[in-house]
C-alpha cells in the first residue's frame, strides 16, 4: 500500500492524511478519549490507523518535499528502495540541528499518531522507530543514516511524551468559543498529529472530562531574560550575548509515585543566537520510594529517559541517553531541604564537535557512551535558592574522528528573591572537552560561561495529580 | 511402534492446539537460546561499496516481565563467518561480531507474536591472514542496535518453540587494516534463526 501511496501527487497523499482521521472517527464510539490508556492488548481498532497516520506522515512530507521545495534526495522510486534494503546504513553529514533537534522533532509526530489515538507510551514507542526506519530506507533516495533513526526514534519518543503531557495541560476540553479555539490553535506547534485527529475527529468542539495529563499534580514556569557571556579558553575571546531561559518542571516525584513514564519531567530550554540554542530535559521511566514518605530524609530510585541539545557559537553536543540513579531530599530544618542527586547514564548515541570531528561536510562526531551526573540543591519553603551540579560524560567517537571525547561540565545557580515572583538569578558555568585522537595530538579546551538573569517563576499545584 | 514424520507433526499439532488457546507467551523469569543463518553486511563511509557474506549466528536472551505485554531482557547475539574478505573474491578474514544489548519483546496481541527492539554495545573483529606473515587484528566497539519480530510456539507449559527474524546493527568505527583503514565502519547481520525459550 505504501509503495503505491509514495507516487501519489502530493494533494491526494494530503486528502489520505487527512482521511484516515475521518475513517477512525466511525470508530471513535468504541474507543476511550485520546489520552487515556487503558490495559489490556492493543486494540487494533487504534493500532492500525495509527500505524496508517505514521506511515501517511513520511507520505506527506515526502511529497510536500517534492513538489514544494524541490528537493532531488526525495526523488524515491522502486530503484531507490531497492538500493536502500541492498546498500544499508550509513552515517549522514547534516547539520548539527537538523540531525540532533529536527529529526527528534520529526519523530514526535509518529509517537503522537499513537498518544492521540489512546494507546500508551510503550505502546506508541514503535511507532517512531517504524516511522523512522521506513522514511530512511524509503522516504529518501540517499542511503538511510543510523545517526537519524537513532536520534528519530529516542530523540522522538521523549519529544512526543513531554509535548502530549504539555498540550493535554494547554487543551481543555470544558472549554468554549474563541478561548478553546485558542487553546486548540496554541498546541499545532507542538503536536500537529495530535491536533489534526482532534480537529477531524470533533474532539476540538466536544465537552468531555480532560485526560488525567491535564492536571500534571505541580507545574513550575520558570522564565529568565538577561545576558550571557561565554569565552573560550583556546583563543582566548569572550562575547555577551543576549539570552532568554525557560525552566519547566511537569509533576513532583516527591509528592506522586510513579504511575506512567514521564509523569515528572523537567525542561530547560534556551533561546539565542538566532534559535533555540539549548533544549535538555529528563522525564522519568521507572520510579520506586526507597524510604516512607513521611521519613525525614527520603530516598528515591530513578530511571529516566533523557534529550540533550546544545548548540551555541562556541560548542556542539547533544544526544539521547537513559540514567539511573538515586534521589534523595534530606529535611535541614522544618523549611529547608537540601536536595541531591547521584546519576549513572548510558548513552545511547551522541554528537559532539571538536577540532578534526566529523566526516565529509559534517563537523561533528557520533558515538555512544556513559557518564555521571551529581546535582545539589538548596531549598527553602520549596524554591530553590543554590544549585550545584557536576556531569561528566565519555564519548567513544564510531562516525568521524578517531577519538574519544571526555566531556565535563559543572556549573552553580544562585536565585534571590526580589518580590513573590520575581528573582535575580546568576549562574557560572563552565564546559570543559578533552579529546584523544589515534592520529593526532590531544586537545583540551574550555568554555566558562556566566549568566545573569531576571527570573519570573509561576508555580501552579492541581489537586488531581496523575 | 514407529512412528512417522507426518505422525509427529500431526501430534505436536494435537499438542500445541490447546496450549495456543492459553497464555502463549513468557512469564516470570525466561530464557531463550537461538541458532540459524546470518548474513552481514558490512558499510563504510569512504565507499559506496558493501560488502555481503553469509554466515552463521547464535543468539541467548535472558529476562523478566515488565507487563503481560511487555518482557524486558538482555540478548547477546555471536555472528562468525570464517570466510569473509573485503574484496569481491577474498576470502582471507575471518569476521566476527558480538553485541550485548537491553531488549524489549512486545506481545501486541494474545497470539504468541512479538515485536523485538533493543540498544546496547556492538564488537566487531576482524583477523586478518596475510600470506606471508602473522595474523592481524582489526577490532572496534561502538553502539549496537538489534529489531527485529518472532513467534513464540508453546510445546509444553514450560517450554517453547521461537522463530525469529531479525537485524543486528553494530556501528564500531575505524578498522586499521594491514593495507588499508577502513572508516566508521557499520556492520549489519539479518539472522533468521531457530530457538527454544523456557520460562
Amino acid at each position: 500500500m505504501f509503495a503505491a501511496l509514495a507516487h501519489l501527487p502530493a494533494r491526494v497523499a494530503v486528502a489520505l492524511l487527512l482521511g484516515a482521521p475521518a475513517a477512525l472517527h466511525a470508530q471513535q464510539v468504541q474507543t476511550p478519549p485520546p489520552d487515556s490508556t487503558p490495559r489490556g492488548p492493543v486494540s487494533r481498532a487504534r493500532a492500525f490507523p495509527a500505524v496508517q497516520q505514521a506511515l501517511l506522515v513520511n507520505v506527506f512530507v515526502n511529497r510536500l518535499d517534492v513538489c514544494c521545495l524541490d528537493m532531488p534526495t526525495q526523488r524515491v522510486s522502486l530503484n531507490s528502495w531497492s538500493r536502500n534494503l541492498r546498500a544499508g546504513w550509513e552515517w549522514d553529514e547534516n547539520q548539527f540541528g537538523t540531525n540532533l533537534f529536527m529529526h527528534p522533532y520529526h519523530g514526535s509526530l509518529y509517537f503522537n499518531a499513537g498518544r492521540s489515538r489512546g494507546m500508551g507510551f510503550w505502546e506508541s514507542a514503535p511507532l517512531s522507530f517504524l516511522g523512522s526506519w521506513t522514511w530512511e530506507f524509503l522516504g529518501e533516495n540517499n542511503r538511510p543514516a543510523l545517526n537519524d533513526f537513532f536520534m528519530t526514534s529516542f530523540g522522538g519518543i521523549a519529544l512526543g511524551e513531554m509535548f502530549h503531557r504539555l498540550t493535554a495541560m494547554i487543551r481543555d476540553n470544558q472549554a468554549h468559543g474563541g478561548r478553546r479555539l485558542r487553546r486548540e490553535l496554541a498546541t499545532l506547534p507542538l503536536d500537529p498529529i495530535g491536533g489534526l485527529n482532534r480537529f477531524l475527529g470533533r474532539r476540538r468542539v466536544s465537552q468531555e472530562p480532560n485526560p488525567p495529563e491535564h492536571t500534571p499534580g505541580l507545574l513550575v514556569v520558570r522564565l529568565h531574560a538577561g545576558a550571557r557571556i561565554l569565552s573560550d579558553s583556546l583563543i582566548k575571546t569572550a562575547g555577551g550575548l543576549p539570552t532568554v531561559m525557560m525552566d519547566l518542571v511537569y509533576g513532583d516525584p516527591w509528592l506522586e509515585p510513579y504511575h506512567k513514564p514521564f509523569d515528572a519531567f523537567i525542561v530547560r530550554a534556551a533561546i539565542g543566537e538566532g534559535g533555540i540554542n539549548l533544549l535538555r530535559a529528563s522525564g522519568r521511566l521507572y520510579g520506586k520510594e526507597m524510604t516512607g514518605p513521611e521519613a525525614r530524609h527520603r530516598h528515591l530510585f530513578q530511571v529516566n529517559q533523557r534529550f540533550d541539545y546544545a548548540s551555541n557559537s562556541a560548542y556542539h553536543i547533544g544526544g539521547q541517553s537513559v540514567e539511573f540513579g538515586i534521589s534523595s531530599r534530606w529535611r535541614l530544618s522544618r523549611n529547608v531541604r537540601f536536595r541531591t542527586q547521584v546519576y549513572l547514564d548510558g548513552i545511547i548515541l551522541g554528537g559532539i564537535d571538536a577540532p578534526g570531528t566529523g566526516v565529509g561536510e559534517r563537523t561533528y562526531d557520533f558515538g555512544p557512551g556513559v557518564g555521571i551526573r551529581l546535582q545539589g540543591v538548596l531549598e527553602i519553603a520549596g524554591v530553590p535558592f543554590v544549585v550545584y551540579f557536576l556531569q561528566s560524560e565519555y564519548v567513544h567517537a564510531v562516525s568521524g574522528a578517531s577519538a574519544d571525547h571526555y566531556v565535563e561540565a559543572s556549573g552553580l545557580e544562585l536565585t534571590l528573591p526580589v518580590t513573590r515572583r520575581f528573582g535575580l538569578t546568576a549562574q557560572g558555568i563552565d564546559y570543559g572537552r578533552l579529546s584523544r585522537y589515534s592520529d593526532r595530538p590531544d586537545q583540551e579546551r574550555q568554555f566558562p560561561e556566566v549568566r545573569v538573569l531576571l527570573s519570573w517563576t509561576w508555580v501552579s499545584r492541581q489537586r488531581t495529580p496523575q | 511402534m514407529r512412528v512417522s514424520p507426518w505422525h509427529a507433526i500431526a501430534l505436536l499439532g494435537v499438542v500445541t492446539t490447546p496450549l495456543a488457546a492459553q497464555r502463549p507467551h513468557r512469564t516470570g523469569l525466561w530464557a531463550e537460546l537461538c541458532n540459524g543463518p546470518s548474513l552481514v553486511r558490512i558499510a563504510s563511509s569512504a565507499s559506496t561499496e558493501v560488502t555481503t557474506k553469509t554466515g552463521f549466528g547464535s543468539c541467548f536472551r535472558v529476562g523478566g516481565t515488565l507487563s503481560n505485554k511487555v518482557l524486558l531482557g538482555v540478548e547477546t547475539f555471536g555472528f562468525l563467518d570464517k570466510t569473509f574478505g573485503f574484496g569481491t573474491r577474498d576470502t582471507s578474514v575471518v569476521a566476527e561480531t558480538g553485541t550485548i544489548a537491553v531488549v524489549v519483546l512486545w506481545f501486541p496481541w494474545r497470539s504468541g507474536f512479538f515485536l523485538k527492539g533493543g540498544v546496547g554495545t556492538g564488537q566487531g573483529k576482524f583477523t586478518v591472514f596475510p600470506s606471508p606473515g602473522q595474523p592481524v587484528v582489526a577490532e572496534g566497539v561502538g553502539v549496537g542496535l538489534t529489531y527485529g519480530l518472532g513467534f513464540d510456539l508453546p510445546i509444553s507449559r514450560k517450554f517453547a518453540l521461537t522463530v525469529n527474524a531479525a537485524a543486528v546493527v553494530n556501528a564500531i568505527g575505524d578498522l586499521v587494516l594491514p593495507t588499508t583503514r577502513v572508516e566508521d565502519v557499520i556492520a549489519t547481520m539479518y539472522h533468521v534463526a531457530l530457538g527454544i525459550a523456557v520460562r
